[in-house]
């Protein structure tokens, strides 16, 4: 092999380096996420209902959502029915802010009252929920209400459940008690979707009168 | 003379199909974005009726929340799974896209000009 002919090689493969380089897709982090949540789940998975559950409130639309364990505090919405049945979702905004399903009883109230948050919103990067895997059990969860009452939640369990066998009748089935459920999305990515939801399943602590 | 002009060839083939490979795989076009201004026309009436009773008995030891006797707590059930997360969108990957072929054609470009060269350089040496 002469001079001349190394040299035309060393160009070629220096040429494909070059292109291949180029483009990496980066893998999210959200695998690494959704491992963390599973093994969450099995550590909060076994529930026992509080024998002291606090006094249930009248309705009164709620206003605002507080997490200090993973430092959420947001307003809240309303949410319906989507026109394909399923739940509404709040819309995607920098400024995202999570949603109380309207059909579902008002924190405080006996049964689920269900409150759903993005976990991200696209473009403008983490949602409210982003956290809410991490919640554990006993954090505390604080609703303020219309009336200026406040319904305080402790966490009984977090579950990352798949989307194909989303857990509907312990999610929206009826309960004795106030309860809370907040739903958001997590574990990987399936083309643009997430494959799995995170439900935190709280009960009511307490209920604080208007002042 | 030959041999030159064929491993020239060869080179300039390899970097077209390696840059051309890379460049169109993906093919992503930007997701929906879901429209939550909908409103929903149901009335927010509750329907106890329609809710099924569940029995006592049926309730799962442990694992399940508490089963009331009483119906109506949601009284609309959403269908299946909600969908509370935007995926980045896939807009980004054609700015990616595009870094993709412009190395492309610079590599061809590179591989191009070393192969004019060499041959240039045999052609002057008389080989």
């Amino acid at each position: 092999m002469t001079a001349l002919t190394r040299r035309a090689f060393a160009a070629g493969a220096m040429a494909s380096l070059l292109v291949g380089c180029g483009g990496q897709e980066t893998e999210p982090t959200a695998d690494a996420q959704s491992r963390r949540s599973r093994d969450r789940e099995a550590s909060a998975g076994e529930r026992s209902p509080s024998p002291n559950s606090a006094r249930a409130l009248g309705r009164s639309t709620p206003v605002r959502l507080r997490i200090p364990a993973i430092a959420v505090d947001t307003p809240l919405i309303l949410l319906g029915l989507a026109a394909d049945g399923t739940a509404q979702v709040p819309p995607i905004t920098a400024d995202d802010r999570a949603g109380w399903y309207r059909h579902s009883p008002t924190p405080g109230q006996v049964g689920p009252s269900v409150i759903l948050g993005h976990v991200t919103v696209g473009e403008y990067g983490d949602g409210v929920f982003r956290r809410l895997g991490e919640l554990r059990r006993g954090d505390r969860i604080v609703a303020r209400r219309e009336d200026g009452t406040s319904a305080q939640f402790a966490v009984s369990a977090v579950r990352t459940v798949a989307k194909a066998d989303f857990p509907a009748d312990e999610v929206y089935g009826d309960v004795n008690r106030p309860e809370l459920r907040l739903i958001t999305c997590g574990g990987p990515r399936e083309g643009e979707e997430y494959r799995d939801n995170v439900i935190v399943f709280a009960e009511l602590d307490s209920a604080t009168p208007a002042p | 003379m030959r041999r030159t002009t064929l491993s020239a060839l060869a080179l300039t083939c390899t970097a077209l199909l390696a840059s051309v490979t890379p460049a169109f795989a993906d093919s992503a076009t930007p997701s929906p974005v879901p429209s939550p201004t909908e409103v929903p026309s149901a009335t927010a009436a509750p329907t106890p009726s329609a809710e099924p009773t569940e029995p006592p008995s049926s309730t799962a030891p442990s694992a399940a929340p508490t089963r009331a006797p009483q119906d109506g707590q949601v009284s609309v059930v959403p269908s299946g799974a909600p969908d509370t997360g935007e995926t980045t969108p896939a807009a980004n990957s054609s700015t990616e896209r595009g870094g993709l072929v412009g190395g492309g054609a610079a590599a061809l470009l590179v591989a191009g000009g070393a192969t004019a060269f060499v041959v240039r350089r045999r052609r002057a040496n008389g080989a």
